[in-house]
């Protein structure tokens, strides 16, 4: 059986642990808020809770995001201390894919058509990425993306390539980022590349030359 | 010449041992059987003197002496001690006393014991020496010479253990990983986003937020392999949770949290400032208080009244507009030079003349003193640099950069040094400890030198490493509150960008 403790904070707090595709715990804040307050005591929680022991783990799966940054930082800091603490296997997930196979798996209503996952950027722009169903491994495919930019554009030009898609917007939780680790695992694809998926560059600009003070400071 | 080592006795010793046994001992000697039991034994450590001679790989035993004592009792015994008689004399007999006390403290003892024969008092003198006292007379113990036994006793400091603490630093562009053993430096590795910055003049929140996510991991096995422990033996986390930077704080935050709940032990939320004076345990072992603390980085210049590393930390004055490292970068940019502008500035005015332009002190007249005695301000200054150097450009006259650049500095460590005197004087404090990145700069620790020296003010500057940003200062504060038995933190705790230097420790 395989233990895997879960992270994500692209969009709440989330941290679950799970045994094979079970959910033994999970602790979900939904706020978008608080991350750094909340994470310590959200990973002691899932452990107390069921009383496994946290040296037990096979695998702690981070999600990447896309996401705003500085809550994304928090889990993926969380996740990478985790796994040196315990000695176990870190796993990189991207939170749409998660997001994706959540729907694939409890949505109903989805047909046939591409899969538009769409989480908000603020800025009036979204992170999105596009999926056509899921391989023989359970696993999402990824059709476009994961990126970022604004919505009506982008819905406009995936119609185009793809024809008519369906959207979704949600988020991420740690339950599916578990999930989506494990098939990795399985199939013998999962990775321990946890970069945080920005893609952003910071908003920084660098001096002008012979302009230092923006301003003149005297006549 | 020979040398001599004193290393635990190991079982081809045993050849050694009975030689000098028999020769310091010819009436009642251990048997060879004995003293090999003795030796294996789990209860007993052995140490002997050994003779180390350049060039030949053998060792002589020269002396030897044994403890007793039994695992979960508070008490042990001297078994015996020898040294060979060309080696007497020369202090070796008392180290390998200390030697096996210290062992004894180490393994929980509070009280050893020992016998000593009545007609030795050389043997008696040393032992009372490092505080041993008769408490009994054993009458014709030692046979067949029928001589009576003294029995002795000394108690034992319980040596508490000292624990070792992690400390983790993400404030601002260094992310720091410290660890230290009560106040003793195990290991400080600090990995800068300077280069990151460099091109954009100045720290940027979001590049030094990122530069913290990839480095943790790294800087934090580094740390480990420096101190030479694994994360099993980490007794407590410390993070700086406050003030700083808030996006690159939570790094810190959520990377102690994680570690401290999967170690399952417990952790420290503590005071990035108050930290900054912390690092003087780590060369001291304590800090000495009072003292006046001057902070002085990229991001802070603050004057702190210390009365008590854990308990007293009060706020004289910071700065109200730029921290002085802040400055020193700006200006650089304005006289062309590179970032970071410390080192730069440093560099141009050495061969510049200090007081060839009288640039204004902020905050520093009689006016000020009501309201911003300790407060610094170096917009102003900055300010008056660009002005002069724009009125010089216009005028299309040459003019010196290296003068400039000595005269800024000058006007800089003057308020600097000058406030912080003050501060020792007004609060009739003997002490200035100087902290944080800008201590690098050569000039203010002369000027802090010459003018302590001249107030009978002792000045404290901590070594480089432990005045930049960095992780060791950080576990150094952890393992002081984890040592005076202050509770954990609740594990609830932010980053705060604005924590008061009043909040050493996060409840």
């Amino acid at each position: 059986m395989t233990y895997i403790l879960a992270i994500d904070t692209t969009a709440g707090t989330s941290v679950a642990l799970l045994a094979a595709d079970r959910v033994l715990a999970h602790v979900h804040h939904d706020s978008g808020v608080k991350h750094a307050e909340l994470i310590g005591e959200a990973i002691a929680q899932v452990f107390a809770e069921t009383g496994v022991r946290a040296n037990i783990l096979d695998a702690v799966a981070v999600g990447r995001g896309p996401a705003l940054f500085t809550g994304l930082r928090v889990g993926i800091a969380a996740g990478i201390m985790f796994a040196e603490a315990v000695g176990s296997k870190l796993v990189g997930a991207v939170s749409h894919d998660a997001i994706a196979l959540s729907l694939y798996e409890t949505d109903g209503s989805l047909g046939p058509a591409p899969l538009l996952v769409t989480t908000d950027a603020r800025r009036g722009e979204v992170y999105w990425a596009l999926f056509g169903g899921l391989d023989a491994a359970g696993l999402p495919i990824t059709l476009a993306g994961p990126s970022v930019g604004k919505h009506a554009e982008i819905v406009v030009a995936l119609n185009a390539e793809h024809g008519e898609v369906t959207e979704r917007t949600g988020g991420a939780t740690a339950v599916w980022v578990a999930r989506l680790a494990q098939r990795q695992l399985a199939a013998g694809i999962a990775t321990d590349e946890v970069s945080a998926l920005y893609l952003r560059a910071p908003d920084a600009v660098p001096p002008k030359p012979n302009q230092q003070f923006g301003k003149r400071v005297s006549g | 010449m020979a040398s001599y080592t004193i290393r635990a006795a190991e079982a081809n010793d045993l050849a050694g041992i009975m030689e000098l046994e028999h020769a310091c001992f010819p009436t009642d000697a251990w048997s060879e059987k004995s003293m090999r039991e003795e030796l294996a034994a789990e209860h007993t450590t052995y140490l002997v003197l050994a003779e180390v001679t350049p060039g030949e790989a053998g060792y002589g035993v020269v002396g030897y002496a044994g403890l007793s004592k039994l695992s979960g009792s508070e008490q042990g015994d001297i078994q015996t001690i020898a040294v060979s008689p060309d080696a007497r004399g020369k202090g070796y007999g008392r180290r390998l006393m200390e030697e096996l006390l210290s062992v004894a403290a180490g393994q929980g003892a509070t009280e050893i014991f020992l016998e000593v024969r009545a007609d030795n008092p050389v043997a008696q003198g040393l032992y009372e020496s490092l505080g041993f006292k008769v408490i009994d007379r054993r009458r014709n113990y030692y046979q067949p010479d029928g001589v009576d036994a003294l029995v002795m006793r000394v108690a034992l400091e319980a040596a508490p253990k000292l624990p070792i603490v992690l400390g983790i630093e993400s404030s601002c562009d260094e992310t720091g990983v410290g660890i230290v053993r009560g106040g003793e430096l195990l290991a400080n590795v600090i990995s800068s986003s300077m280069d990151l910055h460099a091109r954009f003049g100045g720290v940027v929140p979001e590049v030094a937020a990122r530069a913290h996510l990839e480095a943790l991991q790294p800087t934090l096995r580094k740390a480990l392999a420096e101190a030479n422990v694994s994360l099993e033996e980490i007794d407590a986390i410390a993070v700086a949770n406050g003030p700083g930077l808030a996006g690159a704080l939570m790094v810190g935050v959520g990377a102690a949290k994680a570690l401290a709940v999967g170690l399952g032990k417990p952790i420290y939320a503590v005071n990035h400032l108050v930290g900054h004076v912390g690092a003087d345990v780590l060369e001291r072992g304590q800090v000495e208080v009072p003292t006046i603390a001057l902070l002085v980085s990229g991001g802070h210049t603050s004057l702190l009244l210390v009365n008590d590393l854990l308990d007293d930390v009060q706020l004289l004055g910071e700065t109200i507009d730029d921290a002085a490292g802040e400055a020193f970068d700006k200006v650089a940019r304005l006289l062309g030079l590179k970032y970071p502008g410390g080192p730069e500035i440093d560099r141009a005015a050495a061969e510049g003349n200090p007081v060839a332009i009288r640039f204004p002190r902020g905050l520093m007249l009689p006016k000020d003193m009501e309201k911003h005695r300790y407060d610094f301000s170096f917009s102003g200054l900055k300010t008056a640099v660009a002005r002069w150097v724009e009125v010089a450009h216009d005028s299309g006259a040459e003019f010196s950069v290296a003068d400039v650049a000595a005269s800024f500095r000058e006007a800089v460590v003057d308020i600097l040094v000058t406030k912080a005197v003050n501060a020792c004087l007004a609060h009739n404090v003997p002490r200035l400890l100087l902290g944080g990145g800008v201590v690098a700069n050569r000039r203010l620790r002369e000027v802090a030198a010459e003018r302590c020296a001249k107030h009978g003010i002792e000045l404290r500057i901590p070594e480089f490493s432990l005045c930049t940003d960095n992780g060791a200062m950080i576990a150094a504060l952890g393992a002081q509150l984890v040592m005076a038995g202050r509770e954990p933190s609740a594990l609830g705790f932010g980053a705060d960008s604005t924590l008061p230097v009043t909040t050493v420790q996060t409840p």
